[in-house]
């Protein structure tokens, strides 16, 4: 497997928020997760990656050119698919107009070519029949399309998606997975997101950050594999779990520190995760606190 | 996870780049189709199309003078270039609009490039102004009878204007990244003009993009003295100043650029000095010759027996004199209608364009003054003219005519015009065929009486043949000074007037 990305001891101060710290990573070819709480620094890593913000400390590399270099940033770039957390549009291009002039900025010229490539896009996000619709006409999943088809123009090795699944129905979701499972074939996705499930069905790696720092890097199994033992069912929420919650058959999942003779159930990346964050002193209480306590 | 290798990895061939300056073309073809298609830009330049075809057809007809047809190009593409400042400014502006920024900055084509692409977008449409500009003048070029020539830096002015605008919108952009400050922008502009054209004498009138003349006086090109190509390089190096300082903004801080914006500064300055330097006293010295001795300047052939003086543009308009006197010496009578004129072409050219002169009527025996427009009214004025000298023997005793030869003068003026109430209502100042009223012609004006025109309607319904036939029978009678109104309906055989025959005191 080929390393997309090579990054060493990245950190990025925000005033006096230390937003990156000492961040360290390694991609692949396909969908890398990158799960976390709200300020986490997902974001920024991501922006940092994107060569949207220079990193103040570390190195890294991307398709084996420095960002940190005026030149290397250009390479970066003409090799980048970038979605940002909340894309804008211009309303009053159609979805092929607004495509084709990403497609411009990304340098590509020869127009036959270019549009050739800009109705592949959109075709494989599933946009064909609407090209010419203008996007103030279009669904926000449609948009959202529009906009993975804006990154992935140009064939990018390199593709970032911050969030993309957010504000999308279930089964605008689902569509979203397919085309994202179908962009990491032969190229490296990191994927930002705060669904577990999303990581758990598309990811061969999975990242987490917790206070500007990587917390676990390994695969979703290893992820789920760090709950082994540490879920299980109760008839009362157990007051020593890290978090627990009433489900649907009227038990209570534990997640913890089982007491002795508990029911073990079998783990989630969820799980994983929640553990993942709590021993990073992160608040995993707080997350069971705001959302997932009985 | 296997072997890891790392290394540079080549864009594939469907994305193979066209390098930047290609984008920037790319970007500048989508943003021009863009722009061409935004409602204020299609409204005004439908409004300039349609009006200039409507103006074309009002104020020029044929025998238009070049050298004022090029300056009739550079007013309406204003509103064009209006359109265009707003319209390149909010499409600058529309990544910020839109909130694309933070997406679009981490894309290939630097910002300064994209900056460069709107300004080509600007410039194609000051190229599709300068086709339409063409097309307005070559349409003049071409009509019967044009004379002169024109000037390029005239031509010029217009699409350059264009340009300067829509550069200006995108500087804006780069300056105040506020939807509103271009309309202030325009506003501004608005006034701003008004200001200087109530300052129009003024060297720094110079400065704007249009500069206006007072008179309508057309001039042998020669003696024009407007700086026109000057003009056209201080606009130019100004939108080039505008456009270059816009892509400094936008982070193009390149030696390329800041060679180019210090080039763009010395052509405006060259430009802006030279322009304003006023009117040369070479100049000043050929306008006093043409205007108070022509005949230096001017070369003259004969028709027919008559003469005809014409500064050199005006050569080809010998012709269209001729038909006119020849015109006229035929409804004549007596000596009249063999005699031979001299016509002279005279100019008021000692104040240039910023004032009319009137001329003074010729005191010498059958000599007739001529302008320098044609065409339209000017032709029943030059017959009035002629009708005058071969009536009263000269222009100034014509001019000071107060009796009944009026209705002989008014008779050869119209008579052999294909419409003539519609020729007597072109010549009379207030375009009435009843009633007194002062009849133009290219010196001081004729006067008609109510009863000269009660009696010239009688003989205009009348068929040409008779009355043209009584005229020549009583040619003497009807010119001879004293005759009255009444007296001469009686020899050309209609009815006597009743309304007031009383010259102005």
């Amino acid at each position: 497997m080929t390393t997309t990305v090579s990054a060493s001891g990245i950190g990025l101060r925000y005033g006096g928020t230390r937003a990156l710290d000492d961040v360290s990573l390694r991609l692949t070819t396909g969908v890398t997760g990158l799960l976390g709480p709200n300020g986490a620094g997902k974001t920024t890593l991501l922006r940092v990656l994107a060569t949207a913000l220079p990193a103040d400390r570390g190195s890294f590399t991307v398709l084996g050119h420095d960002p940190g270099t005026a030149r290397g940033r250009q390479e970066v770039r003409r090799r980048l698919g970038y979605l940002p957390q909340t894309p804008g549009f211009h309303p009053d291009f159609t979805a092929f107009e607004f495509v084709d002039y990403v497609a411009i900025l990304k340098e590509m010229t020869g127009r036959a070519a270019r549009h050739r490539e800009v109705r592949r896009v959109l075709d494989e996000v599933g946009l064909a029949e609407v090209r010419g619709k203008r996007i103030r006409k279009l669904s926000g999943g449609m948009r959202q399309r529009v906009a993975l088809g804006a990154a992935l123009v140009g064939d990018p090795g390199f593709l970032v998606l911050d969030e993309p699944t957010v504000g999308l129905d279930p089964e605008q979701r689902m569509r979203f997975r397919e085309l994202i499972a179908g962009a990491g074939e032969g190229r490296t996705v990191l994927l930002s997101t705060h669904q577990t499930e999303d990581v758990a069905m598309l990811c061969h790696r999975v990242l987490v950050m917790a206070g500007g720092r990587v917390r676990f890097e390994g695969t979703p199994a290893e992820l789920t594999a760090r709950a082994a033992g540490r879920v299980w069912s109760s008839t009362e929420r157990d007051p020593g779990a890290r978090a627990g919650w009433r489900t649907g058959t009227g038990s209570f999942r534990n997640v913890g520190d089982p007491p002795d003779g508990a029911e073990l159930l079998e783990p989630t990346l969820e799980d994983g995760y929640l553990l993942t964050l709590d021993g990073a002193g992160t608040g995993a209480g707080a997350i069971a606190g705001e959302g997932v306590s009985a | 996870m296997t072997a890891v290798v790392e290394k540079p990895v080549q864009p594939s061939a469907r994305t193979e780049p066209g390098g930047a300056w290609a984008a920037v073309l790319a970007l500048a073809l989508l943003e021009t189709r863009r722009l061409l298609t935004r409602l204020p830009v299609i409204i005004a330049f439908l409004v300039y199309v349609g009006w200039t075809v409507w103006r074309d057809g009002k104020a020029w007809g044929d025998f238009p003078a070049l050298q004022d047809a090029d300056r009739a190009t550079q007013g309406a593409p204003t509103l064009v270039g209006l359109a265009v400042l707003l319209c390149v400014n909010h499409a600058a502006l529309r990544s910020r609009r839109h909130g694309t920024e933070r997406h679009f900055a981490v894309l290939v084509l630097q910002p300064w490039r994209r900056t460069v692409a709107h300004a080509l977008s600007a410039l194609a449409v000051a190229l599709l102004v300068a086709v339409c500009v063409a097309a307005q003048f070559g349409r003049e070029a071409l009509r019967p009878g044009a004379i002169g020539q024109g000037s390029v830096g005239e031509l010029l002015v217009g699409p350059l204007t264009v340009l300067l605008l829509g550069l200006a919108g995108l500087l804006i952009a780069g300056l105040v990244r506020s939807a509103l400050a271009a309309p202030l922008l325009v506003v501004f502009s608005l006034f701003l003009f008004l200001f200087f054209w109530g300052t129009s004498d003024a060297a720094n009138r110079w400065l704007l993009p249009i500069v206006t003349e007072a008179s309508s006086n057309t001039l042998p090109s020669d003696l024009m003295g407007r700086p026109a190509a000057w003009h056209a390089l201080y606009l130019a190096g100004l939108a080039l100043c505008v456009g270059l300082v816009a892509v400094l903004v936008a982070g193009g801080r390149k030696p390329l650029v800041s060679a180019g914006l210090a080039g763009a500064v010395a052509m405006t300055l060259a430009g802006g000095v030279a322009q304003t330097r006023g009117d040369s006293p070479e100049l000043v010295r050929a306008r006093e010759r043409a205007t108070v001795n022509p005949e230096q300047a001017q070369s003259c052939v004969r028709r027919d027996g008559s003469t005809y003086c014409a500064f050199p543009e005006w050569g080809p308009r010998v012709d269209d004199w001729a038909r006119v006197v020849d015109r006229v010496r035929s409804l004549a009578g007596g000596g009249a209608h063999e005699r031979d004129v001299a016509v002279r072409q005279r100019i008021e050219a000692r104040y240039g364009l910023s004032g009319d002169g009137a001329l003074a009527p010729l005191e010498r025996p059958h000599e007739v003054t001529v302008g320098t427009r044609w065409g339209g009214n000017r032709v029943p004025e030059f017959s009035a003219a002629v009708a005058g000298v071969l009536v009263a023997g000269s222009e100034k005793a014509s001019t000071s005519m107060c009796d009944g030869r009026m209705v002989t003068v008014m008779w050869l003026t119209v008579g052999w015009e294909s419409d003539p109430l519609a020729a007597l209502r072109r010549v009379r100042l207030d375009d009435s065929v009843t009633g007194s009223a002062l009849v133009l012609q290219p010196t001081d004006g004729l006067y008609m009486t109510d009863a000269q025109t009660e009696v010239l309607r009688e003989l205009l319904d009348r068929p040409r043949g008779e009355v043209t036939a009584r005229v020549k029978a009583h040619w003497d009678e009807l010119t001879a000074p004293k005759v009255t109104a009444a007296r001469a309906a009686e020899l050309l055989g209609v009815k006597a007037p009743k309304g007031d025959d009383k010259c102005l005191d």
